[in-house]
């Protein structure tokens, strides 16, 4: 059996703690190149079919530039993967031309299980296995916890979670294209020779020479409405304006305060002297 | 007294004697290498003295008298053999000495004999050999003192040269034939202890004294590297340790003071340090065969908190703990067998460089609105670094000891700068739980940033990091190449703070009633020898009075929380934590101070399980002083 992962490499910010209104207060070290979360549960999905049935090879799929290759060889290690390509594409598409290439890929090398992450913690579309599975013209099942294929490898059951602690559990026949939401296991955990392994494996570039046309357009991002880790009482100090601005301006809020702690004497100590300096008590 | 016959036997019994010794350490020396240089004059010292041993009490007491009572009546008989004429004088002196070295060796072989007999009737804390050597040294002193009752009824002797024989001749015959009897069976069972030496746990001696001359100089705290070139990772069965490590195994006599002190062992989990290490004999010879996972459960590997008990504890300097790391790592990096627990600390470790998965952007959040000075490339020398580590950058609690020791410093007019957003995870959770690896990419990365930046001295506020900085970092760097900076000072905050309290540089002013006990952190204590500064801060606080734990020093009990204790589950026994939050509890002191962000949580959460009436406060030595401070 040959499964195929799609595995997407994201920038993700998890912080924005920079002061450039321009870069929507994302400084350089607000990043965290990594592999989906839910792409690295489609792995550990695949990992577990390749251990439970004989003859199974992992490939593993990804679009676009490689950003977070370190993070992606360790999926590679992660799941015991065989094989490890990537598709250049020119353009940036949007979901309906990405599952596109995707689907060209697939085609091109063949298999009979094609798991993606439910959606990427970036961008957030979840539309690419759903789409996948319309060029491929086989059965999808979305956001499931739980994979287990059949003996003769015809079928698949899984596991899905409708609502609120509802489990579903589904068949569908094999070739299917299902997106992974992360399940209660633990992810694998690696071994030395396992990273060695996939460190050495040669990666292999794919691109198509017509790029397929997107549907819809990207036009621009909206950025967040800057939010303050901690918000203390703007300095009253100041005027209005300056005050407001100074929520807008988001992360760092610079105010002068004094927490007092310790013995009761000295906080007692402490307001005292702060009244005297600021010529408040004589 | 020689017949012809002797030479021939004391041949066989030195032969039998030698051929098995050489096929014991035939087992440990093919171990794999390591460089340790050996110390003649510390094993010379350990054996005279046997301070170390000395420490287990009694225990100690009868293997000091055992040991001399041997040693000594052993060298004179044998000289003896070769007869010269001495004059009545020395001659009687010498007589009485020997009679009261085998009066105290029979004194302690009776310990020991009347020991195990009691231990047996438990079942835990006996080991599995039976005691032949004690039974045999019984034998050897019973015919000797027999011979020599024997021979003072037959050609009388002063009383005062043998008091002890003189109280063995009342119940001793006086026959010529009993006498030549009683030597004889002296002799053969002398000759059968030679005989048995390498067969039991006699062998302790020549192995011991070996694991002595080759025991580990400077602190405990520092684990062996792995050579990721060469060699599986890790240790899967004992083929893969050291022999250092295997002549340790060899050297055991299992008297148990580790398990005595092992905390884990006490709360009831399976591991036990002397267990494993009689796992680790018995597999001497059959290295093939699997040690973890196999010899060694899963649990027991995992329920270790690296707190070195054992290893502070050991009489034979023997170190129990990092054959557990060097499992741990063939679990982890061999196998990838990470527990489940811990991987989302490992994975942040991976992708955030800190335990808490907060990223650096958020490192300094704790310092907001402080005026805490971040070191850049530009900033002048700051007299100290301080070292925040992730609980004091993440920590809600310990977040506020950070901002006293930033209170503190500026009070004390101490010139200092905090890395910020440089300032990385030291690596301590992550080798504790054996992913080498992953250590070795964390210290490389701070190594790296720490150079681009000038600075001396390093004060760290974990016992953790500074034991990571200041004794694991210098072995990373030198393999890193010359450029790497070996030279920064790394003290712990404790150390700084009783500097400056000593050089007058803060007063403290207001009184913190009632009593403190003091809850030593291993990192700093065992692993790094600093138990006095605690204790001078503490007594240096006004109206603070200091009362030691019935565990404390070098016998302080760990909370649980290192070794990755903190992120592991422990499903078997009791909490680890639990056990010395009672021992607190029923110390009735108000107030335990440690200077440890793992023993503040783990304590805290340990008393607040207690549901005491009178709640005790857990507070870092930092906290304590700056609520003093005037």
């Amino acid at each position: 059996m040959r499964i195929i992962v799609c595995v997407k490499q994201i920038c993700q910010v998890y912080a924005r703690s920079g002061m450039d209104p321009r870069s929507w207060f994302v400084a350089p070290e607000d990043k965290v190149y990594r592999v989906n979360p839910f792409d690295e549960a489609a792995l550990q999905l695949a990992a577990k079919v390749k251990g439970a049935l004989a003859r199974t090879e992992i490939r593993l799929l990804t679009l676009g530039p490689l950003i977070a290759e370190a993070e992606l060889r360790r999926g590679v290690a992660m799941a015991g993967a065989d094989e490890l390509i990537q598709l250049v594409s020119q353009t940036a598409p949007d979901p309906w031309a990405k599952s596109l290439i995707l689907a060209r890929a697939v085609k091109m090398i063949g298999a009979d299980l094609v798991l993606c992450g439910k959606e990427a913690l970036d961008t957030r579309h979840g539309q690419v296995g759903a789409f996948l599975a319309r060029h491929l013209e086989v059965p999808f099942v979305s956001s499931i916890k739980n994979l287990e294929i059949s003996p003769d490898g015809a079928t698949a059951k899984v596991e899905r979670s409708a609502r609120k602690g509802v489990g579903e559990i589904w068949e569908s026949p094999v070739p299917a294209v299902f997106s992974v939401d992360i399940g209660r296991d633990a992810l694998p955990y690696p071994s030395n020779e396992a990273k060695k392994r996939a460190e050495a494996l040669p990666l292999r570039i794919r691109s198509f020479s017509d790029e397929p046309v997107p549907l819809t357009t990207h036009l621009g991002i909206e950025p967040p409405r800057p939010r303050p880790i901690k918000i203390p009482a703007p300095d009253s100090s100041l005027p209005a304006f300056e005050r407001v601005g100074q929520l807008f301006l988001g992360s760092r809020i610079e105010k002068k305060g004094l927490i007092l702690s310790g013995t009761p004497e000295s906080q007692v100590e402490g307001i005292v002297s702060f009244l005297r300096d600021h010529s408040l008590l004589k | 007294m020689f017949t012809a016959f002797d030479p021939l036997l004391i041949a066989t019994a030195l032969l039998i004697m030698v051929v098995g010794t050489r096929r014991r350490w035939s087992f440990w020396r093919k171990g794999r290498s390591e460089n340790r240089p050996g110390d003649w004059k510390g094993l010379s010292g350990y054996l005279l003295f046997q301070k170390k041993i000395l420490k287990g009490g009694w225990g100690g007491i009868a293997h000091m008298v055992l040991f001399w009572g041997v040693l000594i009546p052993l060298v004179v008989i044998v000289l003896a053999q070769f007869a010269f004429v001495m004059r009545p004088g020395p001659a009687h002196a010498l007589a009485f000495i020997l009679d009261l070295a085998g009066a105290a060796a029979m004194a302690g072989v009776l310990f020991f004999l009347v020991r195990r007999a009691a231990r047996s009737f438990k079942t835990s804390g006996v080991s599995s050999e039976m005691p032949w050597p004690a039974a045999l040294l019984f034998l050897i002193l019973l015919s000797g003192f027999i011979a020599q009752g024997t021979r003072l009824n037959l050609v009388p002797a002063p009383f005062w040269t043998a008091p002890v024989g003189w109280l063995f001749s009342r119940v001793s015959p006086s026959s010529p034939l009993a006498l030549q009897l009683a030597i004889r069976l002296h002799f053969f069972a002398v000759l059968g202890l030679f005989a048995l030496l390498p067969f039991t746990s006699l062998r302790h001696v020549p192995a011991g004294a070996l694991n002595v001359y080759y025991r580990r100089k400077g602190p405990r705290g520092v684990l062996r590297p792995v050579s990721f070139e060469k060699g599986p990772l890790g240790a899967k069965s004992t083929a893969d340790l050291t022999w250092k490590q295997l002549l340790e195994a060899e050297a055991c006599v299992s008297c148990g003071r580790c398990e005595q002190n092992c905390p884990a062992f006490l709360s009831g989990k399976k591991l036990s340090p002397r267990n494993l290490m009689g796992k680790i004999f018995k597999q001497l010879e059959a290295p093939e065969s699997s040690l973890a996972g196999e010899a060694v459960s899963l649990e027991e590997i995992w329920s270790c908190t690296t707190c070195m008990a054992c290893v502070a504890h050991c009489p034979l300097y023997i170190e129990p703990m990092d054959k557990v790391v060097d499992m741990r790592r063939y679990e982890i990096l061999g196998k990838g067998a990470a527990p489940v627990e811990a991987r989302p600390m490992l994975r942040d470790l991976e992708l955030f460089g800190d335990v808490n998965g907060k990223g650096i952007s958020r490192r300094t959040d704790w310092a907001l609105n402080l005026g805490v000075p971040i070191l850049s490339a530009t900033s002048e020398q700051p007299q100290v670094l301080l070292w925040i580590g992730c609980s004091g950058a993440f920590h809600p609690k310990y977040r506020e000891t950070a901002r006293n020791m930033v209170k503190i410093l500026k009070r004390a007019g101490v010139s200092f700068a905090i890395l910020g957003g440089e300032e990385g995870c030291c690596g301590d959770p992550a080798r504790r739980l054996g992913e080498e690896s992953l250590f070795l990419d964390l210290a490389r990365k701070n190594i790296l940033r720490w150079q681009r930046h000038c600075f001396k001295k390093i004060v760290a506020l974990c016992p953790h990091c500074f034991n990571t900085l200041k004794n694991e970092y210098p072995v990373v760097a030198e393999k890193m190449g010359t450029e790497a900076r070996t030279e920064i000072e790394v003290v712990h905050a404790s150390e700084f703070l009783l500097n400056i309290i000593e050089g007058k540089q803060i007063t403290l002013k207001y009184p913190v009633k009632g009593q403190a006990a003091i809850h030593d952190p291993c990192y700093l204590g065992r692993a790094n020898g600093i138990y006095a500064p605690l204790r001078k801060i503490v007594k240096a606080i006004p109206g603070l009075s200091l009362r030691e734990l019935e565990r404390s020093g070098e016998k302080g009990f760990c909370c649980g929380g290192g070794g990755g204790g903190m992120w592991l589950h422990e499903t078997k026994g009791v909490h680890i934590n639990g056990l010395r939050a009672a021992e607190i509890a029923g110390s009735g002191v108000g107030l335990v101070s440690t200077a440890c962000p793992y023993c503040l949580t783990m304590l805290e959460d340990g008393l607040n399980a207690l549901e005491l009436e009178r709640p005790i406060k857990v507070e870092d030595i930092i906290d304590i002083v700056s609520g003093s401070l005037g």
